[in-house]
């Protein structure tokens, strides 16, 4: 069956804005700019109220307290231009239009700017407030991963920067393309006072340099010209990663005077880079020749295209694949998906190519005897100082290239380098695998009803409920588990490409409800449902994250896996107080989480809240929270569930 | 508040909603499965999960295997000694492991054969 595109289209939405009260003088700035106008959210509330969640109405806000989120039309200025205006006329030629921001006097200008361009006629420009700037880079991670495309996050100097940069280290183990604006006030005669410089710095953007591809700190307007098109550059060339740049506030707020000529900045059309041809033929011929191989994936497939393409590689060589789940690299019940039995599958293996693995050196220790092939961008850019290159791997062949760029090539290659004598052993290693893979998915629906009518709620029945609810609409996974489980890779059957998009990178708590954000964004272009299973230590980290989604109006199922606590950490104390013979009853100290409602946080968001406890409820209340999201905004359940 | 006070007050709240509590119609064992740690990486039911611990029933091992593995456990599993874990405890939780039951069956539960 088709999947029925969920109901929040842009269109939708618009119809919806419109009936609510907003007179809009542009799509995209009603989109976002300006999320709703304070009598229409009161209104909305009123009218149709979130059926099952008693959600007690959001008060609207002062209008004085929302102007700036949408008085940019009315912005004074003239024809008079500032060097801030060029600035945000380069991020438009660049479409870093998508621009998240928690304010500081350091980009003040830009800011101005940018409200003041947002609200003319055609613009596209959209600027999402947050409320934390790790959620703001977050945002900007999830909504690169989920929409192919860049977003800007804008920090304050140095205090900004300084709680992004969790994010920017998740962004830079992820591979994900992020471009970070902070402030700055490089020029100390301009510093106004104290406060100013406690946040001023010689050096920036020196505090995330170990874990950026690029920075600078741009001295003129042609100097930001080529600073912002070379990080542009950078952060979207494979291996793709984050980037910053420190905009001073003395140069923002320059004015240009008229007839002054400006570089003009245009987008980069980005190739990634190809794994040299006689590499591919001889890795092509080592494949062709092999009896059990397999295909190890982590981050390869980044469009429909690059899905495609790991499908017909697989199925040309009826080889086994396993995804390491960086991305969505191939689909969840394709018979050659052999995920759920990875151990199996690498010790039978007499030769493994790893495309784009992060862990190479880890991941395929099961297939010891194997030949190890590779394709990566990871050898092209490493940094010393984090360790996020893992351990040394030494591949029989390493070749430096993208995989997605290097498959068609590949493929090619291999067509030759098949014999036609051995087409019927590779047939049988398919049917081999497909009924492998067909026995895995009963074993995993036989453990799946384990405990299912039991207290605390069973991780495999959060996601069965869920995807029974869901699976005919067109889904996206923002994540899949986390450190829970893979109920999602295991029961439920994703098969495009923007299906799932990998989890946060390095591991580092607080990413998930960001990156939620921003993907459920990205969805919300394209008329998608996204979905999110979040830990709640994850989740407090940021939750302020929901606020962003309840402003600006962005749909979102969000999941709480509610276990009580650091569930991950918890079973380590317990490892280390049972070696030292002292015993775990009391080695839940420091890591639970108690007394916490995340449905009334949620709603203290304005975001639909409820929470459950008992699995016979869970259907009502997905059912109740999916119509608040077919509406177009966010909804939260809290399970109450089991620790894994 | 002394840090005493302020450690006795977070461990009086531990058992609250969330946490792992033996339920009503539990075997015995039960509760000591949960306060011995079991359940947190094999779930309340010895269902298993995720990364973690592997299932545990319906069928547990045999009981020799089961003590043994508790002991000198392979893979990550934390070491239960005698001093942490008598023996007649290990007993408990092994009758409770025993006790539950197969429950549904998966291929009875319609939304799992999608
Ligand atoms: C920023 C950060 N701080 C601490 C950790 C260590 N850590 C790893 S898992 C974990 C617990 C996560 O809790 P939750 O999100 O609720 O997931 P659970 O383990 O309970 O399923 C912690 C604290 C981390 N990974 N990142």
């Amino acid at each position: 069956m088709d999947p029925q595109k969920f109901s929040t289209t842009r269109r939708n939405f618009l119809t919806t804005a419109s009936a609510g009260g907003l007179v809009l003088a542009h799509p995209a700035r009603a989109t976002v700019a300006t999320a709703k106008a304070p009598e229409a959210r009161g209104r909305s509330v009123a009218h149709a109220p979130h059926p099952a969640l008693e959600i007690a109405p959001v008060p609207a806000p002062a209008p004085s307290a929302r102007r700036p989120e949408s008085a940019g039309a009315e912005t004074a200025g003239g024809d008079r231009r500032f060097a801030s205006d060029y600035m945000v006329d380069c991020l438009k030629a660049l479409d870093l239009t998508t621009i998240s921001e928690i304010p500081g006097s350091t980009f003040a200008a830009l800011q101005e700017s940018i409200i003041h361009a947002a609200g003319r006629a055609g613009s596209d420009i959209s600027m999402l407030t947050v409320t934390h700037e790790e959620i703001g880079v977050a945002f900007a991670h999830g909504y690169a991963k989920a929409s192919g495309k860049i977003a800007a996050a804008l920090v304050h100097s140095t205090v900004g920067l300084q709680h992004a940069s969790m994010a920017i280290y998740n962004a830079w183990c992820d591979r994900a393309p992020v471009v970070t604006l902070a402030g700055s006030l490089t020029n100390p005669v301009a510093r106004d006072g104290f406060v100013d410089w406690l946040h001023s710095v010689s050096d920036g953007p020196g505090l995330t340099r170990d874990f950026t591809k690029f920075d600078e700190t741009p001295r003129s307007l042609p100097h930001f010209a080529s600073s912002l098109t070379r990080a542009y550059r950078m952060a979207a060339t494979p291996p793709c990663g984050p980037v910053v740049l420190a905009l001073d506030l003395d140069l923002q707020e320059e004015e240009i005077p008229a007839g002054t000529r400006l570089p003009p900045v245009a987008k980069p059309v980005i190739i990634p880079p190809q794994g040299e041809a006689a590499a591919l033929l001889e890795a092509a011929k080592i494949l062709a020749g092999a009896k059990a191989p397999v295909i190890l994936v982590d981050r390869a497939a980044r469009t429909p295209q690059g899905l495609a393409l790991m499908v017909e590689l697989a199925e040309l060589l009826q080889a086994a694949v396993v995804d390491m789940g960086g991305r969505m690299n191939f689909p969840w019940r394709h018979p050659l998906n052999q995920t759920s039995r990875r151990g199996a599958a690498l010790r039978e293996a007499d030769v493994v190519l790893a495309l784009e693995v992060q862990d190479m050196a880890g991941q395929t220790a099961p297939a010891r005897k194997a030949r190890k092939l590779s394709i990566s961008t990871y050898d092209y850019y490493l940094k010393a100082n984090y360790q996020a290159f893992e351990e040394l791997a030494q591949p029989e062949l390493a070749i430096a290239g993208d995989a997605e760029a290097s498959l068609p090539t590949l493929i090619a290659a291999l067509r030759s380098a098949i014999p036609a004598a051995g087409r019927t052993a590779i047939a049988d290693r398919g049917a081999r695998l497909a009924a492998a893979s067909a026995a895995a998915l009963v074993a995993s629906r036989d453990a799946a009803a384990v405990g299912w009518d039991r207290q605390p709620i069973t991780t495999a029945r959060m996601y069965a409920e869920v995807y029974d609810q869901i699976r005919d609409k067109d889904w996206a996974l923002l994540n899949a588990g986390h450190f829970q489980s893979f109920w999602g890779p295991q029961l439920w059957n994703a098969k495009h490409y923007y299906q799932y998009i990998g989890d946060s990178g390095a591991y580092g708590l607080g990413y998930l409800p960001g990156a939620a954000v921003g993907a459920a964004y990205a969805c919300k272009a394209e008329g998608r449902l996204p979905i999110v299973f979040g830990g709640d230590g994850d989740f407090m980290m940021t939750p302020g994250a929901l606020w962003t989604a309840a402003f600006h109006q962005i749909p979102l199922l969000y999941i709480i896996h509610n276990n009580g606590g650091y569930h991950q950490e918890k079973m380590k104390v317990q490892l280390q107080a049972n070696e030292r013979d002292r015993g775990v009853t009391t080695a839940s100290t420091g890591c639970v989480l108690p007394g916490l409602d995340y449905a009334v946080i949620a709603r203290g968001m304005g975001v639909a809240g409820q929470r459950v406890t008992d699995p016979a409820d869970l259907r009502g209340a997905i059912k109740r929270a999916l119509d608040v999201v077919s509406r177009g905004e966010p909804a939260l359940i809290d399970v109450v569930s089991q620790g894994r | 508040m002394t840090f005493r006070l302020l450690l006795a007050a977070a461990l009086a709240v531990i058992p609250g909603p969330v946490m792992a509590r033996s339920q009503a119609g539990d075997a015995p064992g039960g509760a000591e499965f949960k306060a011995y740690g079991c359940a947190a990486c094999h779930g309340t039911t010895g269902a298993g999960g995720g990364w973690q611990g592997p299932r545990l029933a319906p069928a547990p091992l045999p009981y020799a295997a089961f003590l043994a593995q508790l002991r000198e456990p392979a893979s990550k599993m934390p070491r239960y000694s005698e001093k942490v874990l008598p023996e007649e405890t290990v007993r408990l939780i092994y009758g409770y492991l025993q006790s539950i039951g197969p429950g549904k069956r998966a291929a009875d539960i319609g939304m799992l054969n999608h």
